[in-house]
């Protein structure tokens, strides 16, 4: 199963006795969606989402000698959408993310690679201006 | 093309006093693409996003586009259809020219007096101008990433099913557009931006790029094409007018 997140392709265990939902081992979620489990729930970065009571069980399950998170169902409570089309899934951007940062100004982190082989982070260049446009050869 | 426009622009004001990052938002072949930076041999900071991550982070629905970012990480003014100059792209029998100065003036300006530039845009204002985005855009944006992976992985048949999805949820989203045209060919994504653009300035009040505002601006959006054989036309035109 493949997951297209954050820019990134990531290729991760599926469970087999149910592919209607996304289920990602929890050992995979940050490196497939960005998210780790943790004792006061859902984090991504600094901000944490509690998973509501009445779907723990519903959302962590053991099978296949391994635990689960039905992230499907997690993404839906947050408002994320996701495409599909068979093993790929492909989820879009996280609301709470936009409404911390872009919309009150602060602009957005990211980390790419420059052609040189360089890592990028726009966060590096705190203290300097910068100017940051996109192109195309289209 | 305005990479060496924007070279030029980096070495006039000052590479010491600002970092200027230029993104490729291009999920063709990286070695193509890079072709255009090695043509401008450009100094500054150069990225292909084969992904489109950076347009969707900052919300913009065109290319180019164009944020400033303060020393304190703030946004301080973000537009579409920022080229650097006047800039002619030829195809085939004709050419069109688009673009002017107004936002390199604009960035050197800001660039040299910081907040007190008149073009500093407040959160308010950033906020304001931002697109809106709603359940079809996110979901468009899904449908976008898994359109470009099956591109990327040679499956065209579904990266076309998924380019017109994406299209058809986010209508106004121009890179979902030119990127999906693009899969069919340069030429034939070059004709279809001109045909919609046209038919959006004469037939709607939306615009190909939301206007920057400012001053100075011209060429915000396509111009007609000047054909090869329009002087000819012009002439012809002249002469029926004389008898």
């Amino acid at each position: 199963m493949i997951i297209l997140a954050n820019g990134n392709t990531t290729e991760i265990a599926q469970r087999t006795d149910d592919t209607e939902h996304l289920w990602v081992r929890v050992g995979d979620l940050p490196r497939a969606t960005g998210w780790q489990m943790k004792p006061q729930g859902m984090c991504l970065g600094e901000m944490c989402v509690p998973l509501p009571d009445n779907k723990v069980e519903e959302w962590i399950a053991d099978a296949e000698d391994w635990v689960w998170m039905c992230y499907s169902e997690f993404a839906d409570m947050i408002g994320q959408r996701y495409a599909r089309d068979g093993d790929v899934w492909s989820l879009g951007s996280v609301p709470a993310v936009r409404r911390s940062g872009l919309e009150i100004g602060i602009a957005p982190d990211f980390e790419v690679t420059e052609r040189n082989g360089d890592t990028l982070r726009l966060s590096d260049f705190r203290g300097r201006k910068v100017v940051l446009f996109t192109w195309a050869s289209w | 093309m305005s990479l060496p426009v924007w070279q030029e622009l980096y070495e006039s004001i000052g590479p010491d006093r600002f970092e200027l990052i230029s993104v490729a938002q291009d999920s063709g072949d990286p070695k193509a693409v890079g072709r255009w930076f090695d043509r401008a041999s450009p100094t500054f900071r150069c990225v292909i996003d084969p992904t489109h991550q950076i347009s969707s982070l900052f919300g913009w629905v065109n290319v180019p586009s164009a944020a400033w970012i303060d020393e304190e990480g703030t946004v301080v003014r973000s537009n579409e259809g920022t080229y650097p100059g006047e800039s002619t792209v030829r195809f085939g029998l004709g050419k069109v020219r688009f673009g002017d100065d107004s936002f390199a003036r604009a960035t050197r300006d800001w660039i040299e007096r910081g907040a007190d530039s008149e073009h500093v845009w407040s959160s308010t204002q950033l906020a304001e101008r931002l697109k809106p985005v709603d359940n079809d855009t996110r979901l468009a944006e899904a449908t976008f990433k898994l359109a470009l992976h099956f591109e990327a992985v040679g499956d065209s048949e579904r990266a076309l099913k998924h380019f017109a999805a994406a299209q058809v949820l986010a209508p106004d989203n121009w890179i979902y557009h030119r990127q999906g045209w693009t899969h069919r060919g340069a030429l034939y994504a070059g004709l279809k931006v001109l045909m919609r653009s046209n038919y959006l300035q004469k037939n709607t009040d939306k615009s190909f790029y939301d206007p920057t505002g400012l001053p100075g601006e011209d060429y915000r959006r396509f111009t007609q094409p000047e054909w090869l054989w329009n002087p000819a036309v012009r002439r012809f035109k002249q002469l029926l007018r004389r008898q």
